[in-house]
């Protein structure tokens, strides 16, 4: 991951078809038009799971239905703890053959709809539920040195509690790090950056006008017609963060996209 | 083991609205979706297609836009669906819409098994499925929360009341119905998603499941919806919050900040 970094690659978030969608060949063409671009950029994908709980098809089996070229340095697959078993080692072992190593692991937003792994299936001992700890400790366990395995830091959670999961997710294998978006210099990110000099930290660029969108993410009500530039903030952030990479949610493809080439010097 | 699931396509609850007029659901401009009840009925009969062998076969009355719901069936690993449509069986009530699904699957034949959601979420009725076992004679079972033991003529299964569960042991062919929990239904592949693109799904009309046309569609329905009130819409909300004693306490209190209580 630090490769990334050095070499300024961004990490570009890509959000796969909902199953929901009435146009499905419409949304998997422009999927693959966004990976496509990724690839060609050398950025990397960042392909989503069921992000918000909302129920999506797989990263991994929309590469392989599509039959889109995998450089292994330029994919990243998210994971959360929301599958069945069986689902999960089929991600797995199909990211496994299709060269994928990066994945993000987290516990990640659930729904009805969505079965909830325990922690029987995951080998997982004197807990109650599976979080990002349990599923890393899996994948490290069974599909060892397969992947490289990172981990969502929230610096809007209470600090003492995030940084001792931090610790528990690095124990458990974790070896780069993504954070929540940040709009400004953080001082619970500046706190990750002592404590984890050594580890690849990629700090989230928020690339929406709507800023009022992170109201949940961030604990408190961002008024909706709060005024945001995203190009001016990711610039700022750059020049905050020098040593970080940058994770780029919600970019627009459209308009933005081939703004954000020439920003990080 | 031939197993029959009847599904029916309904709007997404929020959007249910009635026609003032002829009382009945307004479907069109609506979202439409499979009834959730009926995924436990489809996940059961592919978990139990898958362990014994045999087919599935979905069957949907309605209009030919239901045909999405069959579809959708069909991706999750239903062999094959089969859609009753036709404007005679427009406006059936629960008494005509089973004897047409039970006429179908007479027409399917050497069927073993029938499994239902234990309701659709727009009628609420509940009724479908027993009215199946009635039109066809068969042995049923509702509100049915596990499958115990299948033989080759007979099936076990426990059935969900307020004060615990029976265990009723049935003559196949039998029909069920299904409560939430029963299992946990599998979600949709991409590949089984394009391939239910490539299904065809024949569309049945009356004359081809010999049904008696004076038993279906508004004619055939001894129900009278005299008058219709929808409940007062709900505000309220729940998140269950998982975890630790610690982190379930954490979590609590970021949700009530998140909302300005605290």
């Amino acid at each position: 991951m630090k490769h990334h970094i050095l070499n300024k690659i961004y990490h570009v978030e890509i959000l796969p078809p909902k199953q929901a969608t009435e146009k499905l060949h419409e949304d998997l063409d422009s999927f693959v038009s966004k990976y496509n671009r990724v690839k060609e950029s050398g950025y990397c994908a960042c392909i989503t799971d069921n992000a918000m709980g909302l129920l999506a098809f797989q990263g991994t089996e929309v590469i392989e239905e599509m039959n889109l070229e995998v450089n292994p340095n330029q994919v990243m697959i998210h994971l959360n703890t929301f599958h069945t078993k069986e689902d999960l080692d089929n991600i797995l072992t199909t990211s496994k053959k299709l060269g994928i190593k990066y994945f993000l692991v987290i516990s990640g937003d659930g729904s009805d709809r969505l079965p909830k792994l325990q922690p029987a299936d995951v080998g997982a001992t004197g807990v109650e539920s599976v979080t990002s700890v349990e599923l890393l400790k899996y994948i490290n366990r069974e599909y060892p040195g397969d992947f490289v395995l990172g981990v969502a830091f929230n610096p809007y959670e209470p600090e003492e509690h995030e940084f001792e999961k931090m610790c528990r997710k690095m124990d458990a294998g974790a070896s780069f790090i993504i954070t929540q978006p940040i709009i400004e210099k953080n001082p619970v990110v500046d706190k990750l950056l002592k404590i984890y000099p050594e580890v690849p930290v990629i700090i989230e660029a928020w690339m929406s006008k709507k800023l009022h969108l992170l109201s949940d993410a961030v604990g408190y009500e961002i008024p909706e017609d709060t005024e945001f530039d995203p190009l001016a903030t990711l610039e700022q952030l750059h020049l905050l963060y020098p040593t970080c990479g940058v994770y780029l949610s919600l970019l627009g493809f459209k308009y933005q996209y081939d703004k954000v080439k020439g920003l990080w010097k | 083991m031939k197993i029959v699931v009847c599904i029916k396509q309904v709007p997404a609850t929020t959007d249910a609205k009635i026609d003032p007029e002829t009382k009945r659901i307004v479907r069109e401009g609506i979202q439409a979706i499979l009834n959730p009840f009926d995924t436990y009925a489809v996940e059961e009969a592919v978990k139990l297609r898958n362990q014994f062998g045999g087919e599935v076969i979905t069957l949907c009355m309605g209009p030919p836009k239901a045909e999405v719901s069959l579809r959708e069936s069909i991706s999750v690993g239903a062999d094959k669906g089969i859609l009753l449509s036709d404007r005679a069986f427009g406006g059936s009530d629960t008494w005509a819409t089973s004897y047409a699904l039970a006429k179908a699957i007479e027409k399917i034949g050497d069927v073993d098994l029938v499994l239902c959601g234990k309701q659709a979420i727009d009628g609420d009725t509940a009724q479908v499925g027993p009215g199946i076992a009635a039109h066809l004679d068969y042995m049923q079972a509702t509100y049915v929360m596990a499958v115990d033991q299948v033989t080759d003529d007979s099936i076990t299964v426990k059935r969900m009341h307020e004060d615990g569960y029976d265990i009723c042991e049935m003559k196949l062919p039998a029909v069920l119905t299904v409560v939430k929990g029963i299992n946990i239904p599998r979600v949709p592949t991409l590949k089984g998603r394009l391939a239910s693109e490539k299904e065809e799904i024949p569309v049945w009309k009356p004359d081809d499941i010999g049904a008696d046309i004076s038993k279906i569609g508004l004619d055939g329905s001894p129900t009278r919806v005299v008058k219709t009130n929808p409940p007062p819409a709900r505000h309220t909300s729940s998140k269950k919050i998982e975890g630790s004693p610690e982190l379930c306490a954490k979590e609590l209190f970021r949700e009530l900040r998140l909302r300005s209580i605290l």
